[in-house]
């Protein structure tokens, strides 16, 4: 054998490494029955949630029920009719479109807000970092789910009730917007911890020395190591997100026109349907609401346990 | 498998004949009749009073099914292993011991070799996934503790083993006052009133060279040396027969270990306690213990006298570790360090564990479980160079245990002290102030 | 406790009440919209009353106390602002008037509701906390166990449940359905009593589903994190210890294991206890409950900011209070921080 070995292959050893890990990640994952079952649970809302209009048709609206008023469930309606005749499957295979996009949408402001406020707080310290925690702390603190109750219809009022922005009712916007506002705190204080420990890693510094601004830093080296607990994170976050956004849209600040599971629920509640006894008009909504964030804080919980560096290893 | 010869050279030679030596011996070993060791009447009758003064001091009666001529503690063919997903971990895998009144018995090996878990396993303190498995014994005066359920187990825990833990701060309940915390076994195990278990943890502070006005102290208020003695104290607190001490002293700078050690020291000898104490501290052992144990790899390597062992180790591996290890007799820069590293628990390498590691390793070591032989020096030792028959050496069997030790002067009767009430009266000694 | 720990604590709530003040203040006076759109749309005010409210809210005034402007560089002082008047009006407790109930002020209204809702919520408080906490301990200790299992996928589930969802079913089966309790309200409408008794009886009846509904609502988060913690403590070396004592099992878990994992609950169910002001405003939705949460969603559909405005201040002061409270309390449970 020759003294002179083949230069090594980098990217390819480094894309095995990868698919090392993630394998690795898939059996460890796999291990866990809840995880597991969370994730079966959330592709079958995502596949209902992708295809609504495959699996029960176009959405019914008031001009297009295809029933009479509160019809308990029979083989046409098999979940029944709400209030207006519509059918209650075809409302709750839509609500699922509804709530899981704006769940998606308010946790992608709630973490992009946390994951920045979180790095830049870590990264930079000193007075930046004593303001952003100041803010954060306020936040933690501050009845947040009051809070949006009250942005929600101060925003509206500005913009009017019925606009739209990019197409889109403005009173959804709204919604998720005031989720993201008034969530990310908790998010940002646990960016913010993985941070610290990952500055203090030696790389950063050689980093530095090598002459990369703190964006690059933050980017290239802070982000990749904080990734796994934002995933694991934006998890969590979706179920809380869908948890507000039900209540929420059950309150009254939800799109009538844009039925998500908290809007059918609140409209049971309008029609008085518990007193009534329409048991179908509550049950498939709230057992959807109760799956998905059941789900989510399953698998949320599996990914904790698995990547975050603090509980990893307890078990 | 047999190892092929490399051919013909110095080493070579000298290796292969050591090698037929030794299967030789081995094989006349497993024919013979296996010698009777001779026995020293006047040193067991020694041991014998020794022990009953001991014993005769103890302020609590012996357990109710106490055989009160046995010894302290035997343990014999000891085996715990962890179960883990990846298959059983033979973190203890039979070790035998004894130990006897107000001796101290010092436990030694690298780390991960199974010293805690041997300890542990006494009280059986053992994290979920252990197990003992059948066959092990573990007989405190007597009493097979192995078979004993949990809340049988119980009454033997802190009344007669207590342990002080590694690293104080966590081992004591941060939210407690530290004179509740040494109160509590008194109060709950001894069944004695509340005042009177306050006032002799107040008085074991002060043994201990603690104010007893600081038992209203809480954990954090404490420094390092402090919650260590603490932890002493509340080991004495039910007057035990054996305080196990798992590495007492690391994380505490030098003066303090010195400090703590010389304290530790001063009961056995006030107090009639037997010692365990495990550290990777070599000459902790030489200065405070009468026997030391070597383990390897959850195996005991070597054990006897600390004057034999620390003088004329005979298992290579007892001699790799003093090696390692500097003290006023090795030259600094012929610091060895022991190339390799411990095995793999789960599956450890056939015959002699210490064998890809071995320099004198033959090709009996990878096939045959070295047996144990004693020396009539009372050096026990499992290497196939120490074969049984040979310069006075006899087989052992773990049922030897007790046996080959009776010709043992093993206690050197202490002076007890006069033992007041509560039987603290000792005043803290010099240079134990904190 | 230090008086330093204590002072930095009030400190810190007092800081927190300042800045909420100053998000009310801007919340409804900043908006575009102006002031009168958001304070001064109320259709049952007259022209003489709107005058009245104007002069004090001081709405005629400059908007702040301190005016910076950079072209030309002046700073100008104004002694009498609007932001001065806010906080005097609101320091004596003057919130303004309500849109929705004629004019009334905004704290009498609040005050009528107030009681309700902090009875239910500090009954259904008591009774979560009680559960929640025995049975998350128990199902951590013997982690793994049947209780551990079943208990905690039983929180689980609850912890995935908002308040309406357990409360609608609830009235399917036990008011709708069986019978056994009133759907809605807090009295029954239009009783003659007999007795203080009878009337006692009549609100237990209208109490115990919406106690129930909240009580479950929390006792699933209660007890998930309860049982965490306790998880967490059972692995620390002083839990050994306390073991190599010889104490039973149950003397570990309540002597040793529970009050150190009490600690990071505490903060949690203090804070919980902050919103008991702002009641569970699905739960009284649902049992149409005469509290501070159906108030917040009838000021709501009415857009009466005022009451908005005014239920934010007090939910916002409970929690600050409340966090005040967690970390007294802390620091008597925690020896370590009293230091
Ligand atoms: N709960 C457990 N599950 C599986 N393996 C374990 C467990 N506890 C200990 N072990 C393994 O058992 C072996 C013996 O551990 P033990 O703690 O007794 O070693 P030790 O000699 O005390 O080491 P040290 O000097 O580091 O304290 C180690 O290899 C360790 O990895
Ligand atoms: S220590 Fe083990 S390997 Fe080495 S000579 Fe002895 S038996 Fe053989
Ligand atoms: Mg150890």
């Amino acid at each position: 054998m020759s003294a002179a070995t083949a230069p090594v292959d980098l990217r390819g050893e480094r894309w095995r490494l990868r698919v090392r890990n993630a394998r690795d990640f898939g059996r460890r994952y796999a291990r866990r029955t809840d995880g597991v079952v969370g994730l079966a649970i959330l592709l079958v809302f995502v596949v209902l949630a992708a295809l609504p209009n495959v699996f029960v048709g176009a959405l019914e609206t008031a001009t297009t029920a295809s029933g009479t008023a509160l019809e308990p469930p029979s083989l046409t309606h098999l979940l029944g009719t709400d209030g207006l005749g519509r059918d209650m499957l075809n409302q709750t295979v839509h609500g699922a479109r509804i709530s899981l996009t704006i769940g998606l949408l308010a946790t992608l402001i709630t973490i992009l807000l946390g994951a920045v406020i979180g790095i830049v707080s870590g990264f930079r310290g000193g007075r930046i970092d004593n303001v952003l925690m100041r803010l954060t702390d306020f936040f933690l603190i501050l009845p947040t789910f009051v809070l949006a109750v009250l942005l929600a219809p101060i925003i509206l009022d500005i913009v009017g009730d019925d606009a739209e922005i990019a197409g889109i009712k403005a009173k959804l916007i709204v919604i998720v917007v005031v989720i993201g506002l008034t969530s990310w705190a908790s998010t940002a204080r646990i960016i913010r911890a993985q941070t610290l420990s990952v500055k203090e890693r030696m790389f950063v510094d050689r980093a530095r020395v090598i002459g990369s601004g703190p964006g690059h830093i933050m980017r290239r080296h802070i982000l990749p190591n904080v990734t796994n607990l934002i995933v694991a994170n934006t998890v969590l976050t979706f179920a809380a997100a869908i948890f507000t956004e039900t209540t929420l849209a059950f309150i009254g600040l939800g799109d009538p026109f844009a039925p998500s599971w908290g809007q059918l629920l609140n409209a049971a509640q309008a029609i008085g349907a518990p007193s009534l006894g329409a048991w179908w008009y509550i049950v498939p909504p709230a057992t959807c609401v109760v799956l998905v964030i059941l789900a989510f804080t399953l698998v949320g919980n599996a990914l904790d346990d698995i990547m975050n560096p603090k509980t990893a290893g307890r078990r | 498998m047999m190892r092929m010869p490399t051919g013909p050279g110095e080493t070579g030679k000298v290796m292969e004949d050591a090698e037929q030596e030794a299967a030789r011996r081995a094989a006349e070993a497993g024919q013979e009749a296996v010698v009777e060791a001779p026995v020293d009447s006047e040193a067991i009758e020694a041991a014998a009073a020794a022990r009953a003064l001991i014993r005769g001091r103890r302020q609590w009666p012996l357990p109710k099914q106490a055989d009160p001529t046995a010894p302290l503690l035997t343990v014999e063919n000891l085996r715990t292993h962890f179960k883990l997903e990846s298959g059983w971990v033979k973190a203890v895998d039979g070790v035998s011991f004894r130990l006897d009144d107000g001796e101290a018995l010092g436990l030694a090996g690298e780390s991960g070799c199974g010293k805690t878990t041997t300890a542990l396993s006494l009280v059986r303190l053992l994290p979920s996934n252990a197990r003992i498995r059948k066959g092990s014994s573990i007989d405190l005066f007597g009493i097979d503790l192995v078979p004993k359920t949990e809340d049988q187990l119980r009454r033997y825990r802190w009344r007669e083993i207590s342990i002080v833990f590694q690293g104080a701060m966590n081992a004591l309940n941060p939210v407690r006052r530290i004179g509740e915390q040494i109160a509590e076994p008194i109060e709950v195990r001894l069944g004695l009133t509340q005042d009177v278990a306050r006032k002799r943890a107040a008085e074991l502070l002060e043994l201990v060279g603690i104010p007893r006005q600081r038992a209203a102290a809480y954990p954090h208020e404490l420094s390092g040396g402090m919650r260590q003695r603490t932890m002493i104290a509340m080991a004495l607190a039910c007057d035990p027969a054996i305080v196990i001490g798992d590495e007492p002293t690391t994380a505490l700078d030098v003066m303090v270990q010195a400090q703590i050690l010389e304290l530790l020291e001063r009961l056995r000898r006030d107090l009639g306690l037997s010692l365990i104490l495990i550290t990777h501290d070599l000459s902790v052992i030489a200065e405070t213990c009468d026997k030391t144990l070597i383990m390897y790899a959850g195996k005991v390597a070597e054990e006897g006298p600390v004057s034999r062992i620390f003088t004329a180790p005979r298992h290579p591996y007892t001699q790799k570790l003093l090696g390692a290890f500097p003290n006023i007799h090795a030259d600094r820069r012929s610091l060895e360090t022991i190339p390799g590293s411990p095995p793999d628990l789960r599956n450890p390498p056939a015959g002699c564990r210490f064998n890809p590691r071995c320099p004198a390793a033959m090709d009996i070591c990878r096939e045959v479980e070295p047996p144990e032989v004693v020396y009539p020096d009372g050096v026990r030792v499992a290497c196939h160079l120490h074969v049984a028959g040979r310069d006075g050496a006899v087989g052992v069997t773990s049922a030897d245990v007790v046996g080959w030790h009776r010709q043992l002067p093993v206690i050197e009767a202490p002076g007890v002290p006069a033992v007041a009430s509560a039987g603290v009266a000792e005043p803290p000694g010099p240079g134990s102030q904190p | 406790m230090s008086p330093s720990y204590l002072g930095r604590k009030v400190l810190q709530a007092i800081a927190t009440l300042v800045f909420v003040v100053i998000l009310n203040f801007m919340l409804f006076r900043l908006m575009p919209g102006s002031p009168e759109r958001i304070l001064l749309r109320n259709p049952h005010l007259d022209a003489q009353s709107i005058a009245a409210a104007r002069a004090r809210f001081g709405l005629d005034k400059p908007l702040l106390p301190l005016e910076i402007s950079v072209d030309p560089p002046s700073l100008k002082v104004n002694p009498d602002s609007q932001f001065l008047a806010y906080l005097q009006t609101t320091a004596s407790g003057d919130l303004g008037l309500s849109f929705e109930f004629r004019g009334e002020s905004v704290t009498e209204v609040i005050g009528v509701r107030f009681w309700p809702t902090i009875i239910l919520i500090g009954l259904a408080e008591l009774i979560a906390i009680v559960v929640g906490l025995t049975l998350g301990s128990a199902a951590g200790w013997k982690r793994g166990g049947t209780l551990d299992r079943v208990g905690n996928g039983i929180s689980l589930i609850l912890y995935s449940m908002p308040y309406f969802v357990i409360g609608m079913p609830l009235i399917i089966i036990f008011a709708a359905g069986l019978g056994w309790f009133p759907t809605s309200g807090m009295l029954s409408p239009g009783a003659q009593y007999q007795s203080p008794i009878d009337q006692l009886l009549d609100f237990a009846r209208h109490l115990v589903l919406p106690l129930a509904t909240v009580s479950l609502g929390l006792i699933g988060g209660y007890s998930i994190l309860m049982r965490s913690s306790i998880i967490e403590t059972r692995g620390e070396d002083y839990v050994t210890t306390a073991r190599a004592k010889g104490l039973k099992d149950r003397s570990i878990l309540r002597d040793h294991a529970f009050p150190n994992a009490l600690l990071p609950t505490v903060t949690v169910i203090a804070i919980n206890l902050g919103y008991v002001v702002a009641g569970a405003i699905t739960a009284e939705i649902v049992f149409n409950w005469p509290g501070l949460g159906t108030l917040t969603v009838d000021a709501l559909a009415a857009r009466d900011y005022p009451v908005l405005q005014g239920i934010f201040l007090l939910i916002s002061v409970a929690v600050i209070l409340a966090n005040l409270g967690a970390d007294l309390i802390y620091g008597r449970l925690d020896p370590r921080v009293r230091a």
